[in-house]
């Protein structure tokens, strides 16, 4: 297996955190109270997160990864349950992005993977209402 | 023909040779392997094993935990359906670390362990109550040290300790935290 650089890793991540910006919108639309604070909280976090990997990935001297106008989305969010249900995906989805950074060589990299990792599976804890054994690892359930 | 009584030769002088090469060298033959056998004695262990030792070390002693707040002696015994999702989920955590440790079966029975057991801020080995204050404690010194063992191993233990690492923030997260 080829290793990874961090340029191409830390790609990834900001294409991750652009699908789940783009993701919160539509998942946003069929939340209400709570839910739609939480979800607007997220799609906050995951703009600031995909500045900070856009300014990482400035200063390896490589071009960032473009958002794309639309992404498709695994399933049809019409209702709560399924805008949760997506959330939760998005989460996962940027999980295992930040998963890839952590098995690149510099160690600095490594830690702040790791530490994303905890964010964005704390965050899909709440959306889908359980733990998991191995967030990044596993199949988004 | 002609060819091939110099090459016999050649060989001939070769193998006379040897010897004489020795003897000038100031040794003999034997003297070639009379040094110390690099493979006595037991080799020194990679680090990425003994880091993967403690590690799964650290999970005994949380798995050692839950039992204990689950087995009815502790105060945390509220929320036993959440408690016994998190403990089964150690477990899973240890099955796959302990499956990236391959020992050879004749080692594996013989040889001591290399690391002695950590206790830890939250280890088994230490008495009192379980509560879940102290389940959260754990598991949150867990994923900080898993995080802090990401820089020496190599890249797919490092993904591993990571993962894992996000499971027990979470876990501090259903605890309350």
């Amino acid at each position: 297996m080829a290793a990874i650089t961090a340029a191409a890793a830390l790609r990834a991540a900001l294409a991750a955190e652009d699908a789940a910006i783009f993701g919160y919108g539509v998942a946003g639309a069929h939340l209400t109270g709570s839910r739609q604070d939480a979800a607007e909280q997220d799609w906050t976090t995951h703009n600031e997160a995909r500045d900070a990997l856009t300014a990482m990935i400035a200063r390896l001297g490589a071009p960032p990864v473009a958002a794309q106008a639309f992404y498709q989305l695994p399933f049809r969010v019409h209702d709560a349950t399924s805008a949760m249900a997506l959330a939760a995906y998005l989460e996962d989805g940027v999980t295992r992005a930040y998963l890839g950074l952590v098995a690149v060589s510099d160690p600095r990299l490594r830690t702040f993977g790791a530490l994303a990792m905890q964010g964005s599976a704390g965050r899909a804890v709440y959306w889908r209402g359980r733990t998991q054994a191995f967030p990044g690892l596993e199949a988004s359930a | 023909m002609p060819d091939i009584l110099p090459r016999r030769r050649i060989l001939l002088a070769s193998a006379t040779a040897l010897p004489m090469l020795l003897a000038t060298a100031g040794c003999r033959s034997s003297d070639m392997f009379a040094g110390p056998d690099p493979l006595a004695g037991r080799p020194p262990l990679a680090p990425d094993v003994v880091t993967l030792d403690a590690v799964i070390a650290a999970e005994e002693n949380l798995i050692s935990l839950y039992r204990t707040a689950l087995d009815g002696s502790s105060p945390a015994t509220a929320g036993r359906p959440a408690l016994v999702a998190l403990l089964t989920q150690h477990e899973q955590h240890l099955a796959r670390l302990r499956a990236m440790l391959v020992q050879p079966p004749a080692t594996a029975q013989a040889s001591p362990r290399s690391s002695p057991r950590p206790s830890g801020p939250a280890g088994a080995a230490t008495p009192g109550p379980v509560t879940i204050a102290r389940l959260r404690a754990a598991e949150h010194a867990s994923a900080t040290r898993l995080v802090q063992r990401l820089a020496t191993v190599e890249p797919a233990l490092a993904q591993l300790f990571a993962s894992i690492a996000a499971s027990d923030a979470t876990h501090v997260t259903a605890l309350g935290g």
